[in-house]
């Protein structure tokens, strides 16, 4: 068992062309991924992408990519300290592999840098989440308990 | 114990079972129940000084429970701590398996806007 590295595989009925555009995109990533993705699609440009919202107490993490080769590989490092150039040891390296496959393409990922970098940075955006969802549910609670007191004599 | 001392201890396990040598260290106790420094050392390309600092660094995180046995120590794998190790790698692949499934679904559609 491999414990630095997580790697999954997932077929897909559409073309590698399409397939590397949503993946690579940050208008794509968007749809599958974080709430906000700013960065050029070319190698070692630097940019975040954004858990909540950046304004109001969101995660914005950094976010670099690492290779571009359409419609073949895509890869990028996140999680590296703001300001660091992306590299082993400092963050999280995500790696999408396309082979054509029957009609569609098959898409392989892997995730690996836990080893360097502990689990508490791949599990960053599910903290964040359960933290909003947490204040989601709180919240409209709030409101009304306060208006209870308000009306109190 | 405080959130962040916690989670200090999830990154060591982490780092513990991030190394080669412990992992198959792991995998020998695990197959053949227990054993020592000596009896590890004779399975893998590494001397038993080297082994004992692996159990050493596997004992701190609570991976492996050593028990006195002549002069040596034997050591034994701790389930509950493996399993809670393998569990945390787990909850970062299943949200992998999500963010996949959106992918699929988001590629799928725009293929099929594009055959229409």
């Amino acid at each position: 068992m491999e414990f630095g590295t997580i790697e999954r595989e997932i077929y897909i009925e559409a073309s590698p062309e399409i397939v590397f555009e949503v993946v690579s995109s940050p208008d794509h990533l968007k749809e599958w991924w974080p709430d906000d993705a700013r960065y050029e699609p070319a190698p070692g440009a630097a940019g975040e992408i954004v858990f909540g919202d950046r304004d109001a107490g969101g995660a914005v993490v950094s976010f670099t990519v690492v290779d571009v080769r359409p419609p073949r590989t895509f890869s990028f490092r996140w999680t590296h300290p703001a300001g660091e150039v992306a590299a082993e040891g400092n963050s999280l390296l995500v790696t999408f592999d396309l082979t054509p496959s029957g009609g569609g393409t098959l898409l392989k990922m892997t995730e690996s840098g836990f080893r360097e970098m502990g689990w508490e940075a791949a599990v960053l955006e599910q903290q964040y989440r359960e933290h909003v969802t947490g204040w989601d549910f709180y919240l409209p609670r709030l409101a009304p308990y306060v208006a209870t007191l308000w009306v109190r004599p | 114990m405080s959130a962040a001392a916690a989670e200090d201890v999830d990154d060591d396990l982490w780092s513990a079972i991030g190394d080669p040598t412990r992992r198959r260290m792991l995998d020998l106790l695990l197959v053949e129940g227990e054993g020592t420094a000596t009896s590890l050392a004779q399975r893998l390309p590494v001397t038993r000084q080297a082994v004992a600092k692996h159990l050493g660094v596997l004992d701190r995180v609570g991976l492996v429970r050593g028990t006195p046995a002549g002069r040596e120590k034997r050591y034994r794998v701790d389930d509950v701590q493996l399993a809670r190790a393998v569990a945390q790698l787990s909850s970062v692949g299943a949200a992998w398996d999500a963010r996949l499934r959106r992918i699929k679904r988001i590629a799928e559609a725009i293929q099929r806007t594009q055959q229409d």
